[in-house]
């Protein structure tokens, strides 16, 4: 403890001496400019950014780096909030309640409770990350194919939160999600599955252009051209500030996201992207009046966007304890300290400590930083609001091809945008909603090639699933959600759904 | 009744016997080994079975006929443009393509003035080359003349 | 659209024209060097310092563009398609001579092959080598054999992919020393050595570079290497070949590319540009910080090693054959 201390000390002193102060200071800044373009995630920000601080020492590059990597999870919801765009797959949520805040007014509320939400969500993961890093690394470690799968199932379950309309209809659109994640390579055969000659399909279609094509897109198809152009939104200084009762709202979503996100994000793999998803579902499922949900619920905005920041991080504690790439961003950011010479691995910490807890203390110093630069932008992007929309779209639209564009240098990616985006519209006009497909095309390629793996460790035996004490334990729980949910549909007779549906039926009237 | 539940049923049906068709050339494998089919067969399975239930219980919802279209010509556009910026993007380079978009949607589309026109094409998309290829140095596409 | 084209087609014409008649006017603009990975990936990390010393050495940018997608086929499908004026350049791992193969096992049409490329220069070659985890029961390479002799598909490997280059090395080695094991391919690098640090499966083939910080820290045991000789960073691993098992030779090189059809003077350029690449005190150092060996070839050396690589890991993919789903 001692020790940490100290040694956080030495951390400190090199994460606030001027130049390494003001990389942090620069990448910051930088990532809140990527973030803040739609698609353009924290992965493809760092990736996108990485060569540019080759030319770095080590320990500037990788400041540099993480500033960016935060700046970009903190720039990711403004677009979401003010313009239905996700900036990355992770906001896919915050679309839902922030941008209906938005149009209530709210949209600086919305968007200082994210920035908060996302810098509790920043510093606590961090200290969880110094504290039970190694512990919890070789824990992570023990989650394979078959733990993977289990924990996939059960975030599937979150689908019975995620829409206020029919669960039919949610089953549907995720059905349809899980079915274009199909498209693309078969990663254990490598048979090729609905490409039909393209090339770039391989891969599979990517979560960005599907999520900004149906939110992003299809809102602008749907709201250029109508009769009366949304109203301007001219925002007082009072309004920017988050009311007292907002604030209260906030307090318990910030704090369970930043847990939730942790844990889900310490798992290797992609499943950082579901923490958002699961919060929003938590939130709704614990939340007294869930038929707010969709219609502006400051905790649907708080829940997520403190889940995803506090994910990313959590995903640094395979890294920095173990010196595994254990998901995409930390791979990048290994690769990043390769280059520099810097070999990661468990030998980190006590080769190098002071790369180590300066990467570490400018974690605490980049959270402050963007907590300052943040606050005040919120006055300034809610000003976009005042363009009048004629003006506003066509540069919204240069954005979201270029953010589609940038991140793999694809013009097809562009094509599935714009196809998502005619079918997000096609869905809105038919009264589904999209949030499910975004869910399903994540979730699709990760769920078949865990249970295909699992298959593989066990030569084909489904008792692999009940051998292993976590895969067995999260699908136990799993079973017991559903039973949970099947039990209050007996008894009670109405649960919040059919409420919702009644209220709606009473406002038709 | 043909309500926008019944319309959408319909169309995801289609969309599942077609998956089911062109799944037909992959291996199906078996329940211990699945092969490359095996997923999307049953997905679409379960999106036929789905869009049954709709088409069944959907007769509530609204009416197609309540569906309004009426910025269906806007909406065109603006697909048309996106298309339009997908081709010439690797063949325009990513400055001369914008600008084009740009001016088509605020000139022609929204009917602004011919200066603010041309000042918000050429502004928004050199300054968005500017920020993300020249100080940013995320590559984007060049076309004739190095523009 | 046309107009552009044909535009395009003139002034490249016109430049390429140029190059032919007076040979010292290439390069005229920025060269493109096309990376079909990912950023932070091996082959991004080498194609940074190959730029970067390239535009040195003939003074004139020199950009990276990462074009990803399908395990690499995308971007140097891309090159292959590309006007021939030495203006795009490709860097290619061992991939490049898979991936036709496997779009041959499938009977799909091949989204480039080999034929289309005019190799310039290798930049690095890296044997792969065998790891288990520090715990597990074989010391030896050989114990590691005779184990999986006498359990045929008992044992498991994580992979890079299917017929990624993490999967062929082991498919050489299963072939050349007649055992058999259960593959367990993995979406990347990165996964499937995460996968056997957490002992979901038993063995491993990996570039060097990657494991050797989990060897030094104990966590891993290198068992052999699939090299021709010993890896400099490994002397006391022994190779397949010592071993007497010489079929299990695999290599995850990269090289730089251009487009069949580039005109021999702008070919010639290039490979003097690369030699003085490979000398650069600045690409030296950071090959050296990848813990990377540099080992440089080119003109018909690199043509034959080419080939040879080329003619292994056909044959290794036709062995391989289609993933049979019972």
């Amino acid at each position: 403890m001692a020790e940490t201390v100290h040694n956080l000390l030495l951390g400190f002193s090199v994460a606030l001496s001027p130049p390494v102060l003001l990389y942090a200071f620069v990448g910051c800044v930088v990532g809140t400019i990527v973030g803040v373009l739609p698609g353009v995630g924290p992965l493809a920000g760092i990736s996108l950014l990485l060569p540019a601080t080759f030319g770095l020492d080590a320990t500037k590059a990788i400041v540099m780096l993480a500033g960016i990597y935060y700046g970009a999870m903190y720039g990711g919801s403004t677009t979401s909030i003010l313009m239905r765009i996700p900036g990355e797959a992770a906001s896919v949520m915050t679309c839902i309640d922030g941008y209906a805040m938005a149009r209530k007014g709210r949209a600086g509320a919305a968007l200082a409770i994210a920035a908060v939400g996302s810098y509790v969500a920043g510093t606590v993961s961090v200290v969880a990350l110094m504290f039970l890093a190694p512990p919890l690394a070789s824990f992570a470690l023990r989650f394979g194919p078959p733990e993977y799968f289990a924990l996939l199932i059960l975030g599937l379950l979150v689908l019975a939160y995620m829409s206020s309309g029919s669960m039919v209809k949610a089953l549907a659109m995720a059905t349809l999600g899980l079915l274009l994640g199909m498209i693309g390579i078969d990663q254990m055969t490598g048979y090729f599955r609905f490409a039909y000659g393209v090339v770039e399909l391989g891969d599979g279609i990517g979560v960005v252009p599907v999520a900004v094509g149906l939110f992003g897109l299809s809102e602008i198809l749907a709201t250029a051209g109508q009769e009366t152009p949304p109203a301007v939104i001219k925002p007082t200084l009072r309004e920017l500030l988050p009311s007292r009762q907002e604030w209260k709202e906030s307090i318990w979503p910030i704090g369970r996201g930043t847990v939730l996100g942790f844990l889900i994000g310490i798992i290797p793999g992609s499943a950082h992207i579901i923490s958002s998803f699961v919060s929003y579902a938590v939130e709704r499922r614990l939340s007294r009046r869930p038929e707010e949900f969709g219609h502006g619920a400051v905790a649907g905005v708080a829940g997520p966007e403190s889940a995803n920041n506090s994910a990313t991080s959590g995903a640094f504690v395979p890294m920095l304890a173990l010196g595994v790439p254990s998901g995409p961003i930390p791979a990048v950011m290994l690769a990043a300290m390769m280059v520099h010479g810097v070999s990661p691995g468990p030998l980190l910490i006590k080769q190098q400590p002071e790369l180590f807890w300066g990467f570490i203390a400018s974690m605490y110093v980049g959270n402050v930083v963007l907590l300052i630069l943040n606050l005040p932008l919120v006055g300034v992007f809610v000003n976009l609001l005042r363009v009048p929309y004629p003006l506003l779209y066509p540069g919204i639209l240069v954005f979201c091809i270029l953010g589609v564009y940038a991140v793999n240098s694809s013009v097809v990616d562009v094509w599935i945008m714009l196809v998502m985006g005619l079918v997000g519209y096609l869905l809105r006009k038919l009264d589904f909603e999209p949030a499910p497909i975004v869910l399903g095309v994540i979730l699709a390629p990760m769920i078949e090639m865990a249970l295909r793996q699992s298959l593989a460790m066990s030569d084909g035996h489904y008792a692999i699933f009940l051998t292993r004490p976590i895969a067995t334990t999260l699908l136990t729980v799993g079973v017991l959600l559903v039973l949970l949910s099947l039990k209050s549909l007996v008894t009670r007779g109405l649960d919040w759904r059919a409420r919702i549906a009644m209220a709606e039926k009473g406002e038709e009237l | 009744m043909l309500t926008t539940n019944r319309v959408a049923a319909v169309a995801l049906a289609v969309l599942a016997v077609l998956v089911l068709f062109e799944s037909r050339k992959l291996p199906l494998g078996s329940l211990h080994n699945p092969g490359p089919a095996y997923m999307p067969v049953l997905l679409a399975l379960a999106l036929l079975a789905f869009a049954i239930l709709v088409a069944v219980y959907g007769g509530a919802g609204r009416g197609l006929s309540a569906v309004g279209w009426s910025e269906w010509r806007h909406a065109a556009a603006i697909l048309g443009t996106c298309a339009f910026a997908a081709i010439a993007l690797e063949r325009l380079g990513y400055r001369l393509t914008m600008a084009v978009s740009l001016a088509f949607l605020i000139g022609v589309i929204e009917r602004q003035g011919v200066i603010l026109t041309l000042a918000l094409a050429v502004t928004v998309a050199a300054g968005s080359y500017f920020l993300f290829d020249t100080l940013l140095r995320v590559p984007l596409p060049r076309g004739p003349f190095g523009l | 659209m046309t107009r552009a084209r044909v535009l395009v087609g003139v002034v490249a014409l016109a430049v390429v024209a140029g190059v032919a008649g007076a040979q010292g006017s290439y390069p005229t603009r920025p060269i493109t060097l096309v990376v079909p990975f990912p950023p932070g990936g091996v082959a991004d990390l080498t194609a940074r310092p190959v730029a970067a010393a390239l535009e040195k050495v003939l003074k004139i940018p020199v950009g990276v563009v990462n074009k990803t997608g399908a395990a690499g086929a995308v971007g140097m499908q891309y090159v292959a398609t590309s006007r021939p004026d030495g203006y795009t350049l490709l860097l290619a791992l061992s991939s490049i001579s898979i991936i036709p193969e496997a779009d041959k096992i499938f009977g799909r049409p091949p989204a480039f092959t080999v034929e289309q490329f005019a190799p310039i220069a290798l930049v690095s070659a890296d044997p792969t080598v065998l790891v288990v985890r520090a715990e597990s029961p074989w010391k030896t390479a050989r114990e590691f054999i005779e184990d999986a002799q006498k359990r045929p598909g008992q044992m498991s490997y994580s992979s890079s992919g299917v017929y990624g280059t993490l999967h062929m090395a082991m498919a050489l080695l299963e072939h050349g020393a007649s055992v058999k094991l259960r593959h367990v391919p993995y979406a990347g690098a990165g996964p499937a050595l995460t996968a056997i640090l957490g002992g979901h499966v038993d063995a491993l083939a990996s570039g060097p570079a990657v494991v050797l910080p989990h060897l030094k820290a104990g966590k891993l045991r290198a068992l052999a290497g699939w090299g021709d000789t010993r890896v400099a960073a490994l002397p006391d691993v022994p190779t397949f070949k010592e071993l007497g098992y010489p079929e299990a030779e695999f290599y995850i090189w990269a090289g730089v590319f251009a487009g069949k059809g580039t005109p021999e003077p702008i070919l010639t350029r290039l490979r003097d540009a690369m030699r003085q690449v490979v000398n650069d005190p600045d690409f030296k150092g950071a090959m050296d910080k990848l813990e990377t060996p540099i080992v440089f070839k080119q003109g018909d050396d690199f043509q034959r090693f080419f080939d040879a690589d080329a003619r292994r890991l056909a044959a290794g993919v036709r062995r391989v054959g289609r993933i049979e789903t019972k």
